[in-house]
């Protein structure tokens, strides 16, 4: 996933490709392709809809262009685009498929390299903590998504869901409050700090 | 386990989510650029707005050009792009509520052009809502009293969805099915949508409706104001920082339009005029 590209660099392809400088769009599409389709497949949780909506965003944030307004910052306005196709996709659906933690993470791997029983267990907590993150209602799991998956400020979360910065932080308290109910309804809840701890990270 | 345990949990877990490979975006999109009319972006989206609604949903991974531009649909388009460079000059939070009230509700702008390719595609599936929920659930998660038309046959809607954060203080959506003198939208299975949100115009939440002129008329319900669409008409929203963001709207057909204290309304199907205004009049 890209980092947080310089804005003035933005702002340079965004007045480009205003003036119908399709490279320049391509450019952005190049450079925010990766966080478009990770945003789009953490609101769906399924690869086709996640494509299909990170494709459509681009092209109608494309198509928007004309009237963006300088000097805005393009990257939170263009993830509300794609969201919004995401949500639709989730919507017509009916349901948002289940996200997933990675099996290799199961094997030990990079600096710390934990023992393998350490890093079993690591994985099992993480799957817990996951299937509870699963069950919240949508907007919740978008919201934690926005967060701490994709680590968007709160300003950036509060363009990409279309909602205020004060919104955010009751959304987010409210999610986490939600997901620790669901944790301790798993009986997960104590065994789950265990995790982090032999996590290796 | 403390908040910020979970929340140190939270970004472990998502540094270790399972993602499917980035698919080659830049390609398709490159490809549904490639044809796209010449000229500015703002050009290619008005003029290309119709057909490539009525064309419907292209699918993954193939080149969906656009349509070339009809003459007539440039000068809408121009029309368009004026219209919305004085709503984004007018974007300042001191100047937004009146300019917003030009022509438009509060938290709706109504633009004159032709509806972009955010405009309407018509399939039941596009249908933008909210989650399912009962009325009673709905009333509980949005910060605003539900109303619903007591129309005769329109007490209970057939669905009720909910959205309880976009706008803020939340949306609902009432969806009835179709029935004899009340035929489904165009590709939808649905035969009329009411939604209804309050929306603040400082939130930024400023819904816009594009459609191709004509067929616009201003309207009373209840003696507050409303409009009656009579055309097709896209959807979208300015963001904070005054910018567009297009949604996929609901329903191709006609539209009433108004404000009910608060409240802004929107009812949407294959509908009269007079029945439009006779269920929004008996909305409580």
């Amino acid at each position: 996933m890209e980092g947080r590209p310089l804005d003035t660099e933005d702002d340079r392809l965004v007045e480009r490709a205003r003036q119908g400088d399709v490279h320049a769009y391509g450019a952005l599409v190049q450079r925010y392709q990766d966080l478009a389709y990770r945003t789009a497949y953490l609101v769906t949780g399924a690869a086709a809809d996640a494509e299909d909506a990170a494709q459509e965003g681009f092209v109608k944030a494309y198509y928007a262009l004309a009237r963006f307004r300088a000097g805005a910052p393009f990257r939170p306005w263009l993830l509300a685009i794609v969201a919004n196709e995401a949500r639709n996709r989730r919507r017509s659906a009916r349901r948002q498929g289940d996200l997933a933690v990675r099996v290799a993470e199961d094997r030990p791997s990079g600096d710390a390299a934990p023992s393998p029983e350490v890093a079993a267990l690591a994985g099992e907590r993480r799957r817990t903590l996951l299937a509870a993150v699963n069950r919240l209602p949508a907007a919740d799991r978008e919201m934690l998504a926005c967060r701490y998956f994709l680590e968007l400020s709160e300003a950036e979360a509060a363009a990409t869901l279309g909602c205020r910065r004060g919104t955010v932080k009751s959304r987010t308290s409210r999610a986490l409050t939600r997901l620790r109910a669901v944790l301790a309804e798993q009986g997960d809840g104590h065994t789950l700090s265990v995790t982090i701890e032999g996590g290796g990270e | 386990m403390t908040g910020r345990d979970l929340e140190r949990a939270l970004a472990d877990l998502g540094a270790h989510l399972e993602h499917p490979a980035t698919p080659p975006i830049a390609e398709a999109v490159a490809a549904r650029l490639a044809d796209a009319p010449v000229g500015s972006p703002g050009a290619g989206k008005a003029a290309g707005a119709g057909e490539a609604a009525r064309a419907g949903r292209g699918r993954r991974g193939s080149a969906r050009p656009f349509p070339r531009p009809r003459w007539q649909r440039l000068a809408l388009a121009g029309l368009a792009v004026v219209v919305l460079a004085a709503a984004v000059l007018a974007a300042s939070p001191a100047t937004r509520e009146a300019a917003a009230r030009l022509l438009g509700l509060r938290g709706v702008r109504i633009v004159i052009g032709a509806p972009g390719p955010t405009g309407t595609t018509g399939t039941g599936s596009e249908l933008y809502l909210g989650e399912p929920a009962t009325l009673a659930e709905a009333r509980q998660r949005v910060r605003f009293p539900v109303v619903v038309p007591t129309e005769p046959g329109f007490e209970r809607p057939d669905a009720v969805y909910v959205d309880p954060g976009v706008p803020a203080d939340g949306r609902v959506d009432l969806v009835y099915r179709p029935r004899p003198g009340l035929p489904a939208a165009p590709g939808t299975g649905v035969g009329l949508l009411v939604t209804q949100f309050r929306a603040s115009v400082d939130e930024g939440f400023l819904k816009k409706m594009q459609f191709g002129g004509g067929g616009l008329e201003v309207v009373t319900v209840n003696g507050q104001p409303g409009y009656w669409f009579a055309t097709e008409h896209g959807f979208s929203y300015l963001d904070r920082n005054g910018n567009e963001v297009p949604e996929t709207s609901r329903l191709a057909g006609s539209t009433l339009l108004w404000e009910r204290g608060d409240l802004t309304l929107r009812l949407e199907g294959q509908v009269s005029r007079e029945e439009a205004l006779r269920i929004a009049g008996s909305v409580r």
